[in-house]
């Protein structure tokens, strides 16, 4: 739409001005909200936290709302795909192509990726008796830089340039040749921020479980959330430098002139290698906590402990050292040449065998077990026909010569869909209402979280099944339209409806949140009947929580105590010295810095990058004067826990 | 009306499967491509009805009611037989499943090096936003190709700008064009008919609209077309 | 109690030796860059670029730096704090000179017409020799910093500090000799 301002004519486009006077209306409702009941004082203690719990909050809380916005993309994209040759809104060509582009970039680096990162913030260090991540204020920086980079590409949307190249972004389509405008360049910045705090997030995980155990807490007495923390850290330690990398590379290519991926002697190619070795890891990453926080729910609710726990956490290291082996199924079609190509169809193939020996692990601790259908339950009970859905197409799509058939369609998307979301979504899902009381308190309402758990189960099946047909029948991903006689219709608009009934499951969840806030039910320390250490702290999680320091003697410590000690963890005589916590602008200000060094980038403003460049130095000698260990050393307190 | 007439056509669909195009093959290649995915559909039923058969039955033998709400299991650890079984048993099937996938994959990429002596040449570019096709005698068609039937046809694949490949899913599986490398394909139609074609990497803005359409037609009749197509240049 | 003492400190460590294993990984990648582009780059080619001259000296500045950090370190522990300062000026003197020659070198080749962007060999070496010189550039800095920290804050702490930065030259030097037997390496000798 075109308006007149100072005898000027300034076009907008009207999805962008609708999104303004939503982010505006929200902000100013928010806003006036806190105000109103004075709750300041809340927000400045957690943009200031280092606390694990409160971290953990922050990045669900984050994960949350671009769930939110992904979804309304997803949406979208649906509409405008209910139909044959539709003109839905603005949503064809570029901004469609924009739509799908941040939908899946999104939802996996600022939605997976987050929604994971906050459960481990929150359980991993209850879960193995520490009393906070290991470095509580590089775990704050950790969140804000990622939260920096997700507005970088959320905000890239405001500014009518959002990144159009897909999430994958092949180059040469991603060069600066083909795609001149900002937004790729606010997708290289983005990635790049919030993938440095997800490796330092990851280091922290590491040296956390590494060092901050409970005395008696051998890594085999190690609940399997914490197990699959750490092979993921170490996964995300591996493959994100790639993406680092990589996203240097096309910096390089898209600012500064090179050609890398593009023109007579570059190699558009090299650019989907780095992009998968570090992109298949990519998908681990985000579905092995999902398991490990299945373990954790499935165990619990059939008050058994988990069915063959050494070939589960074998399982998980298998499936992640073959993740890294596996990139070049994404590229069959590339034409590598039948060895390349069979070689990697039978290692994808493998990663069915350890994914196989779960599932049935997980079917065995149900056996003879007492389920109780609670919540998190339910949201496991739906993830194991779904993932195993997903897993069988995986085979299907690791046979190279038929990939050839499926690659780049809507069998694809199906796929994918049903792993990610039958696994990484719902295991978020199975997680936050698990873990929840830990946060706050009090659980999720249970009967709002039923009815959020079949709307959205449901209409996740109606819309992702018939994705499959439509893929066969010759629909490739990523078009804005198809013709009547493609014969795709009916798969696309039930597809259609079953979207929007996951949208309204999807509001079911956030009513839940409010009227469990408005109106929460106290539920104690242990409102699961659990296994693990955090159902021996209070709720919320403290600081400090474990005082005194149990003594851990088996698997299932708090299960073992219930059984034969009364309910009594045995006190451990000796304890390791506690991480300090701070409270602290630096995390939020620095990465308030990096994003501007970022969007003098995107803009190409030399002296503002300079004078950032300058100032983001300047922050590393702040930090290292002001480091809470000196002044800790200082003040002579606790001389000897330096 | 018309929304209705799609609805009932494409349920139709929907329930029979033979028709989607990727399983109603119309060359060798696709036919082997379709048969793996059959084969391997097959295969993978066999695990997906255990485990749901498995889920079905735990989960409802096990679940909690009044007379075993208190009750607590008997702790288990785990069985090495049972775990051994699982880890063997897919061991078998994916190997039954790697012998056509690896001779499959091999046959269909080796073909390439093998040009049939009697094979039509079509040089194929692809460009934003529509396909160029070079014939033999020098003519040229856009969005549109043309291909006798019986006789196999190696496809040499460029591209001018950036990537996309060249799909139809009737005649056989993709392959890439890619930027300053050449790619080749061969396929064999067994019938006459319309097929459609696509862009099946995505390419910018009107990658949508990157398709074309491919006429296989008698052998007599292909090269009429394209001696009238000569003489219309000339 | 002396197993308490170096609690929080282990963590560091173990933090930073994982953080450069990412680091190295990021390295790594930039070599395989290097190695795929390279060999076919024409116009120029690696050996009419190279000068064996500065690569020599920059070489000596940079190697001989992890013997004098080294130094610092072995003067720490036993306590003589001249020793310390001995050590740490002259690490700092040698990166700065590092800094300088490796400042001229490029300096030469832009000026020889060996731009970024000439070709995709001069790219990917300006890629990695140049994220390997921002390293030393902020080793540098970070040096000043430990100068600044010497003489005012409590010196266990101080050991902690300089103990880390040790392991990041080290790394940094490591790094370097990669690059002297992998980039300059086949071109020059």
């Amino acid at each position: 739409m075109t308006f007149e301002l100072f005898n000027r004519t300034f076009f907008i486009a009207t999805d962008v001005l609708l999104a303004y006077i939503a982010l505006i209306g929200t902000g100013l409702g928010v806003l006036y909200l806190v105000n109103r009941a004075n709750k300041w004082s809340v927000i400045k203690d957690y943009v200031t936290t280092t606390h694990h719990r409160k971290i953990g909050v922050l990045y669900l809380l984050s994960a949350t709302l671009f769930f939110l916005r992904a979804g309304i993309e997803a949406l979208i994209i649906r509409t405008q795909l209910a139909v044959p040759e539709n003109d839905f809104w603005v949503f064809q060509g570029d901004k469609f192509n924009e739509a799908f582009t941040t939908h899946g970039t999104i939802m996996i680096f600022f939605v997976a990726m987050p929604l994971l990162i906050g459960l481990m913030n929150v359980a991993v260090p209850l879960q193995i008796g520490a009393q906070d991540m290991a470095f509580p204020y590089m775990n704050a920086l950790s969140f804000w830089l990622f939260l920096a980079g997700a507005i970088l590409v959320n905000m890239s949307f405001f500014m009518t340039a959002s990144p159009n190249a897909g999430w994958t972004a092949y180059a040469p389509l991603s060069t600066a040749e083909f795609t001149p405008e900002a937004g790729n360049d606010y997708y290289i910045f983005g990635l790049q921020v919030s993938g440095v705090g997800t490796i330092l997030a990851a280091i922290n995980m590491i040296v956390t479980i590494v060092r901050h155990r409970a005395p008696g807490m051998k890594m085999t007495r190690m609940p399997l959330f914490a197990w699959s923390t750490l092979v993921t850290a170490f996964l995300i330690l591996i493959a994100f430098p790639v993406l680092t990398i990589a996203l240097y590379i096309l910096m390089f290519d898209r600012l500064f002139g090179t050609s890398f991926f593009s023109g007579e002697a570059g190699s558009p190619i090299y650019w989907q290698h780095l992009f998968w070795i570090f992109g298949h890891p990519e998908v681990y990453i985000i579905v092995i906590p999902a398991f490990g926080i299945f373990s954790d729910v499935i165990s619990t609710f059939s008050k058994k402990r988990v069915f063959g726990y050494t070939s589960m956490v074998v399982a998980i290291v298998i499936i992640g050292l073959l993740g890294f082996m596996v990139w070049v199924h994404h590229m069959f079609t590339v034409g590598l040449g039948p060895v390349v190509n069979t070689v990697f169809a039978i290692t994808t193939m493998l990663i069915a065998v350890p994914t196989g020996i779960k599932i049935f692990n997980w079917l065995f601790t149900m056996r003879k077990g007492v389920i109780h259908l609670g919540t998190p339950m339910l949201f496991a009970a739906g993830f194991i026909p779904t993932f195993v859905i997903g897993g069988v197409t995986g085979v299907m799509l690791a046979v190279a010569a038929a990939d050839f058939q499926f690659h780049d369609t809507y069998f694809v998307v199906a796929h994918f869909h049903y792993t990610m979301v039958g696994g990484t979504v719902l295991g978020a899902f199975a997680g936050i209402y698990y873990w929840f009381p830990k946060m706050f308190g009090f659980k999720l309402k249970d009967g709002l979280g039923k009815a959020h758990f079949w709307l959205f189960l449901i209409g996740f099946h109606i819309t992702f099944f018939p994705q499959h047909f439509a893929g066969l029948n010759g629909m490739p991903r990523r078009v804005y339209t198809y013709t009547a006689e493609d014969n795709i219709f009916i798969f696309n608009f039930i597809s259609t409806i079953g979207a929007f009934m996951m949208g309204i499951g999807t509001l079911f969840f956030v009513w839940n949140i409010y009227k469990s806030f408005k109106n929460p039910d106290r539920c104690g320390n242990d409102p699961w009947n659990g296994r693990t250490l955090e159902w021996s702290v209070p709720s919320p999680a403290p600081e400090h929580p474990f005082d005194p320091m149990p003594q851990v003697t088996t698997i299932d410590p708090l299960w073992e105590a219930k059984r034969n000690r009364g309910g009594k963890l045995p006190v451990a005589n000796t304890s390791r010295s506690a991480p300090i916590d701070v409270t602290s602008w630096q995390p939020v200000g620095f990465s308030g810095l990096i994003m501007l060094f970022s969007l003098s980038f995107i803009y190409h403003v030399t002296w503002l990058q300079i004078v950032l460049g300058i100032m983001v130095l300047a922050f590393f000698a702040l930090r290292t004067l002001t480091d809470e260990h000196t002044k800790m050393a200082r003040e002579g307190e606790d001389h000897d826990n330096i | 009306m018309k929304k209705i007439k799609w609805l009932v056509a494409s349920l139709f669909i929907f329930l029979t499967g033979c028709n989607l195009r990727v399983l109603d093959p119309k060359s060798e290649t696709a036919r082997d491509q379709s048969f793996l995915i059959q084969f391997s559909f097959a295969l993978m039923m066999i695990v997906f009805a255990i485990v749901i058969i498995l889920f079905v039955w735990f989960l409802s033998k096990y679940r909690e009611n009044d007379q075993n709400k208190d009750y607590i299991p008997a702790d288990e650890k785990g069985s090495p037989w049972l775990e051994i079984t699982w880890t063997v048993i897919p061991f078998i099937l994916l190997a039954i499943l790697a012998v056509p996938t690896v001779s499959i994959t091999f046959e269909q990429s080796a073909q390439v090096e093998s040009t049939p002596a009697n094979a039509v040449q079509i040089e194929v570019t692809g460009q934003q936003f529509s396909w160029t096709f070079s014939y033999q005698n020098g003519v040229e068609t856009v969005n549109n190709l043309r291909l006798p039937v019986d006789r196999p046809v190696e496809f040499t694949l460029r591209s001018e700008d950036i990537i996309h490949s060249f799909w139809i899913p009737k005649l056989g599986g993709k392959k890439d064009l890619i930027p300053g490398k050449t790619r080749r394909m061969i396929v064999t139609p067994e019938e006459t008919g319309t097929y459609q074609g696509k862009c099946a990497e995505f390419c910018g803005r009107e990658h949508t609209k990157m398709r074309f359409t491919t006429t296989v037609m008698e052998e007599s009749e292909y090269e009429q077309w394209l001696q009238e197509m000569k003489e219309k240049i000339e | 109690m002396t197993t308490y003492k170096s609690d929080r400190f282990g963590d560091k460590q173990l933090g930073f030796a994982l953080y450069l294993i990412g680091e190295l990984i990021m390295f790594a990648t930039l070599f395989a860059t290097y190695f795929l582009f390279t060999p076919s780059a024409i116009n120029p080619t690696p050996s009419e670029t190279f000068e064996l001259r500065t690569v020599v000296i920059t070489s000596i500045c940079l190697l001989s730096s992890s013997a004098t950090i080294h130094y610092a370190e072995k003067a720490f522990e036993k306590g003589k704090e001249k020793g310390v300062w001995i050590g740490l000026i002259s690490t700092l003197i040698l990166a700065t000179a590092f800094m300088g020659f490796e400042i001229h070198e490029f300096y030469k080749y832009a000026s020889e017409g060996y731009t970024l962007t000439e070709n995709l060999f001069l790219s990917s070496f300006y890629i990695l020799v140049g994220l390997h010189a921002a390293h030393v550039l902020f080793g540098i800095g970070w040096m000043a910093l430990l100068c600044y920290h010497y003489p005012r804050i409590p010196n266990a702490i101080y050991g902690q500090k300089q103990k880390i930065f040790t392991y990041y030259w080290h790394f940094v030097d490591v790094i370097w000799v990669f690059i002297i037997t992998f980039v300059y390496g086949p071109y020059l000798f």
